[in-house]
């Protein structure tokens, strides 16, 4: 819906001009999908894309893992710590990007994260142990804290009718990236195999596709990015037009409320569902069906594509029930289609053919990505303040 | 009229009994046949790509005429051993050879004839994709219907006399390592490069 917003805010220098409607912050009230448009379009397609790297970065391993376990003498058990060390990061990582953001403004919290991290995805190429591997897991996965940069930046660049829009597109379009790696990096593997590197090289060459990918959106955001509508943090900060917020205060408030503590608990159960998911569910293909490399990459990848609409499509069942049933219909339905995406995945581990194995986990992600939509239908309304 | 239906029947029954055929084998079926031996000794540690491995088999002499009748084809592999099978089930020993998993590296594959009955041999150079482990090798015997008939391995019954180890190549190279540590300098650098010019702009 187009809203026609009030002009612009009066300065001592020339009042900005922008390509969306805006309101008196200068927030943009559309969100048009297809435009690049300085600032607030640019933004967002600088914070997804970006986000989308990160989320490539950090599960590009799972996919290879069949030939990085014989190459790294892994054991069942390293895999599975890696996999938790690559998710375990970013829980501080995030409430630090929290802090970051509100002191520098999400262009250069994120940038930062993103180039600091990006050493990380490059030295996965030279790891030689269970220790190494699990290392460069662990400091990679800390890049998943652009999560809260991309939200951040969303709510400074559009307002309130479409910053859930903008959100959720934002979040689900990065998640993503934990779908498409699981593609991309069996294909790129195949490619650098057929230019002659044998299967121990090739992978190590392969993430070196992620790592210039992650620095590459990094400088993009540094360049053409605005923190906000009217400019910079830093500029706008010495120019008083900024407030600052008192970091304690929030951290307080926040972390006294126990409506954050529960959503937590359940955010846990099917975000991070999904992303134990990313982590095995080519490995699992790949042994219980004996597949090739490629094919179970391939599946697994459709489980994170489902993002491209099913987190979207959670929030928009959380916006219809609350028109009906207010916040009761939201906990009801958030609560309904989290317990129907773990039947499913009980389901999944007892079916025994290929054909169901697929059905069950594409049904499977749809529900436990929407329950990722629904939890942040709910998230907004915690705290008013 | 009664014979043309007594031989569809028999015909479809029969029919049936060719289903378990493909897919239904199991290790605990095959009969130790084949002798086999590899150069290897006890404990050896060989090379990936650099050292090789000579096998020879040979379907067990003293055993009476007409056992392999039915062999066809001789396909060799390398095995995990056990040890290099804990806390990996990727590599499990099941019964049911087709989802055996213990046996993952092809050696060699030669046809069998049944009328000459001198052991084969042949050199083979250690893959470069074969990973660091304890191992030994097997022989599997096939029928024309690509069917396991039969096996020898270089092992004992309980896999555990006579292993030996593979050091697989480590798969870096020196030009990989220059170019992550020099991306990832870049990296960094060129942030604090940005912060650096963010603070000129501003004042």
């Amino acid at each position: 819906m187009e809203v026609e917003g009030q002009a612009t805010t009066v300065k001592e220098s020339q009042p900005p001009k922008f390509a969306l409607p805006v309101d008196s912050e200068n927030k943009a009230t559309v969100f048009r999908l297809f435009s690049v448009a300085a600032p607030h379009m640019r933004a967002f397609h600088l914070s997804w894309v970006s986000f989308f790297a990160c989320f490539v970065s950090t599960f590009a391993a799972p996919p290879l893992l069949p030939i990085i376990r014989d190459n790294l003498n892994l054991t069942a058990s390293d895999i599975g710590n890696a996999g938790i060390a690559s998710v375990s990061g970013a829980v501080f990582a995030r409430v630090a990007m929290g802090t970051a953001c509100d002191l520098f403004g999400p262009r250069l919290a994120s940038a930062s994260l993103i180039l600091l991290t990006a050493p990380a995805v490059y030295f996965t190429s030279i790891a030689s142990s269970s220790t190494s591997f699990l290392l460069v897991r662990f400091f990679t996965g800390f890049s998943l804290s652009t999560f809260v940069s991309t939200q951040f930046w969303m709510s400074s660049m559009f307002s309130a009718p479409v910053v859930g829009t903008a959100n959720g597109v934002a979040g689900g379009w990065g998640n993503l990236g934990g779908g498409a790696t699981q593609l991309i990096m069996p294909l790129v593997f195949a490619l650098i195999l057929n230019i002659g590197a044998v299967k121990f090289t090739a992978w190590r060459i392969a993430f070196f596709i992620p790592a210039l990918f992650q620095t590459l959106s990094a400088f993009a955001v540094l360049i053409f990015g605005k923190d906000l509508p009217d400019g910079n943090f830093r500029r706008l900060q010495k120019a008083g037009d900024k407030t600052k917020d008192k970091v304690s205060n929030v951290f307080f408030h926040g972390i006294t409320n126990y409506r954050g503590w529960i959503l937590a608990l359940t955010y846990g159960y099917c975000f991070g569902v999904e992303l134990t998911i990313d982590n095995i569910v080519a490995e699992y293909f790949y042994d219980r069906f004996d597949l090739k490399l490629h094919t179970a990459g391939m599946i697994a990848a459709s489980f994170g594509l489902a993002n491209i609409v099913s987190r979207p499509a959670g929030g928009m069942l959380s916006d219809a029930v609350a028109k009906r049933f207010g916040m009761r219909g939201r906990l009801w339905a958030l609560w309904t289609v989290q317990t129907l995406g773990g039947v499913f995945c009980i389901i999944l581990g007892r079916v025994g053919s290929l054909g169901a194995s697929i059905v069950v986990m594409i049904v499977f992600s749809i529900f436990v990505q929407a329950a990722c939509g629904l939890t942040f239908g709910v998230v907004p309304f915690v705290s008013r303040r | 009229m009664a014979t043309a239906r007594a031989l569809l029947v028999a015909s479809l029954v029969l029919s049936c009994f060719l289903f378990p055929c493909y897919g239904t084998v199991l290790f605990s079926s095959l009969q130790r046949t084949l002798e086999v031996t590899a150069s290897p000794t006890s404990q050896q540690v060989l090379k990936a790509g650099v050292d090789k491995i000579t096998v020879t088999w040979g379907v067990n002499q003293t055993l009476p005429a007409g056992t392999d009748s039915s062999y066809k084809t001789i396909k060799v592999k390398l095995c995990y051993a056990r040890i290099s099978q804990v806390d990996r089930p990727w590599r499990k020993t099941v019964d049911l050879l087709k989802k055996d998993r213990t046996c993952q590296h092809k050696v060699a594959a030669r046809p069998y004839n049944p009328a000459n009955r001198t052991s084969q041999s042949l050199d083979w150079t250690v893959a470069r994709d074969v990973p660091t482990a304890t191992y030994f090798i097997r022989a599997y015997a096939y029928d024309a219907d690509d069917k396991e008939v039969a096996f020898g391995q270089t092992t004992d019954a309980n896999k555990t006399t006579n292993l030996f180890q593979v050091q697989a190549i480590s798969g870096r190279h020196a030009t990989i390592d220059i170019c992550s540590i020099c991306f990832s300098v870049f990296s960094v650098v060129s942030l604090f490069g940005f912060f650096y010019n963010e603070k000129r702009k501003a004042h």
